[in-house]
């Protein structure tokens, strides 16, 4: 027993710990840096003329941290600096790695990776404190289970997406251009556009994310969600500030967008801080108990960068949805021609 | 081989467990862990690959481009394949991402139109004259975008586990 509340005792400490760095400053307070290995503390955060912190700038979200822990490391919470070297030396030579069918890949799982490598931009680094997930609550680092009915969504999706598309509706919205990919929300690290510019005004921030080129424009005044019938792609945003950090709170999704197997009924909140001059910390937190057993947070940090970021305007040239759904009528023209040919 | 997690483990035998047991099953996890991420189908691309082209249509092209698309959310390469009965036929090979192949370097101009090249990939599922770039080759020799171990530089041969696809 005591060696179980032992681990458990490192885990808590360690989640604590990571979370103990977004413990919100007074104004004008120093801020700890987000590496928990760190013990120096940043400078001052700088405010906007109109007094807000400082958000502002292109921030990239690059890292091999993998958003839920790996259930080989079920007990390992943070990487030694040594194990994280060699995680970082396999990871980066896995991703860069020209895999093929001759490696032993399946000749499905050959075509899935579409292209070789060379097109993908993951970064090549674990987050600075070396947490094995990005998920730091529940302690296990893992997305809490579905509850039967997002069990039975997520199923319902899965059917659709193992079939030939009976149309674009079937498909994912992300492979429609419509929303998703790391841009969410909440933003993920992902194969790459991982990069998020910051713009503030009085009363507004608006979060443009380089994936899918997609602006949120989050009101900071008070105001009061949209009436619970008005269903939006990437919910209704509304922001506040807690101290230091801007807390951007979003409901009203239409449930079509599914994170992670959300529903229309998430509650999503992300918390942007600025931790030093080149570097932000950005939390969210899905609760959707319509969806899962319970909530979760994953905590992601952001570096400075100068960009700049490019444009991904995705509708513009997806022929890929149009060869998709080509291909799903082709199949169907193949089936139909086997049923026309077996009576015989 | 796969480690146990606690919850897995009965409560008598997680008692008995000393320091350097746990330290090798994080090791040896570390090891499964990496070996998985190898191993595993990506989930990268911006649609399912699987469902755009055949994996029972491999092919590989010999024919000079003809136009560049550098559009979103995947540049496509045309281009003109003479067959050997002389039909001419105008492909569309599927690439990556215009803003990370920006990143790394390449320019409208490293592509070109009448450049030869060979296209190893998949053909779409409707049998049109589509595919993914799997892999690029210039006519002599040289390929292109593609990643070797470690380096995200051209493949270069001097990886010990890059294996080469036999010629033909």
């Amino acid at each position: 027993m005591g060696d179980r509340y032992s681990a458990l005792a490192v885990v808590f400490g360690v989640v604590s710990f990571a979370l103990g760095v977004l413990v919100l400053p007074a104004a004008g307070q120093h801020i700890q840096s987000a590496d928990a290995t760190a013990t120096t503390v940043a400078s001052p955060v700088a405010h906007t003329p109109w007094g807000d912190p400082d958000l502002q700038g292109i921030w990239d979200f690059r890292t091999i941290t993998p958003l839920q822990r790996p259930d080989d490391l079920v007990d390992k919470t943070v990487f030694t600096p040594e194990e994280a070297a060699e995680y970082e030396a396999a990871r980066v030579a896995s991703l860069h790695k020209d895999q093929r069918v001759e490696d032993g890949l399946e000749l499905e799982t050959d075509v899935a990776y579409a292209y070789n490598h060379f097109w993908w931009d993951y970064g090549d680094t674990l987050v600075e404190d070396r947490r094995t997930s990005l998920i730091v609550d529940p302690p296990d680092g893992r997305i809490p289970p579905l509850t039967p009915a997002g069990q039975l969504r997520e199923a319902q999706r899965r059917e659709a997406r193992s079939r030939p598309a009976h149309g674009p509706e079937d498909r994912s919205v992300w492979e429609r251009c419509i929303v998703g990919g790391n841009a969410g929300p909440p933003i993920t690290p992902s194969a790459y556009n991982n990069n998020v510019q910051l713009l503030q005004a009085p009363g507004v921030v608006v979060i443009f994310n380089e994936m899918i080129h997609d602006a949120r424009v989050v009101p900071i005044d008070g105001s009061a969600h949209l009436p619970d019938d008005i269903r939006q792609w990437r919910g209704d945003p509304r922001g506040r500030w807690e101290g230091e950090t801007l807390v951007v709170e979003s409901t009203n999704f239409n449930g079509k967008t599914a994170f992670r197997g959300s529903g229309a009924g998430l509650r999503l909140e992300e918390r942007f801080t600025r931790v030093g001059d080149d570097r932000l910390l950005y939390q969210f937190t899905i609760d959707d108990p319509t969806s899962f057993t319970k909530p979760w947070t994953a905590v992601i940090p952001m570096k400075a960068t100068e960009g700049p970021i490019f444009e991904y305007a995705c509708h513009e040239g997806n022929y890929g949805l149009v060869n998709l759904l080509a291909g799903a009528r082709a199949q169907d023209a193949e089936v139909a021609a086997l049923a026309t040919r077996e009576p015989q | 081989m796969r480690i146990r997690s606690a919850t897995d483990v009965p409560y008598d035998r997680w008692q008995i467990e000393d320091c350097t047991i746990r330290r090798m099953r994080v090791v040896v996890g570390l090891g499964i862990s990496l070996l998985l991420m190898l191993t595993t189908v990506p989930v990268v691309a911006h649609h399912a690959f699987a469902a755009e082209f055949d994996a029972n249509k491999p092919l590989s092209l010999t024919g000079t481009v003809t136009k560049m698309e550098w559009i979103n959310p995947h540049a496509w390469i045309h281009v003109e394949v003479t067959r050997e009965d002389g039909t001419v036929e105008q492909w569309m090979i599927e690439g990556g991402t215009p803003n990370t192949l920006f990143r790394r370097g390449i320019t409208r101009d490293s592509l070109i139109p009448g450049t030869t090249i060979v296209i190893d990939g998949y053909q779409a599922k409707d049998g049109s004259f589509k595919a993914n770039g799997r892999s690029l080759t210039l006519e002599g020799g040289e390929e292109l975008f593609l990643g070797s171990s470690g380096t995200g530089a051209p493949r270069d041969g001097t990886d010990p586990v890059e294996r080469r696809r036999p010629p033909g």
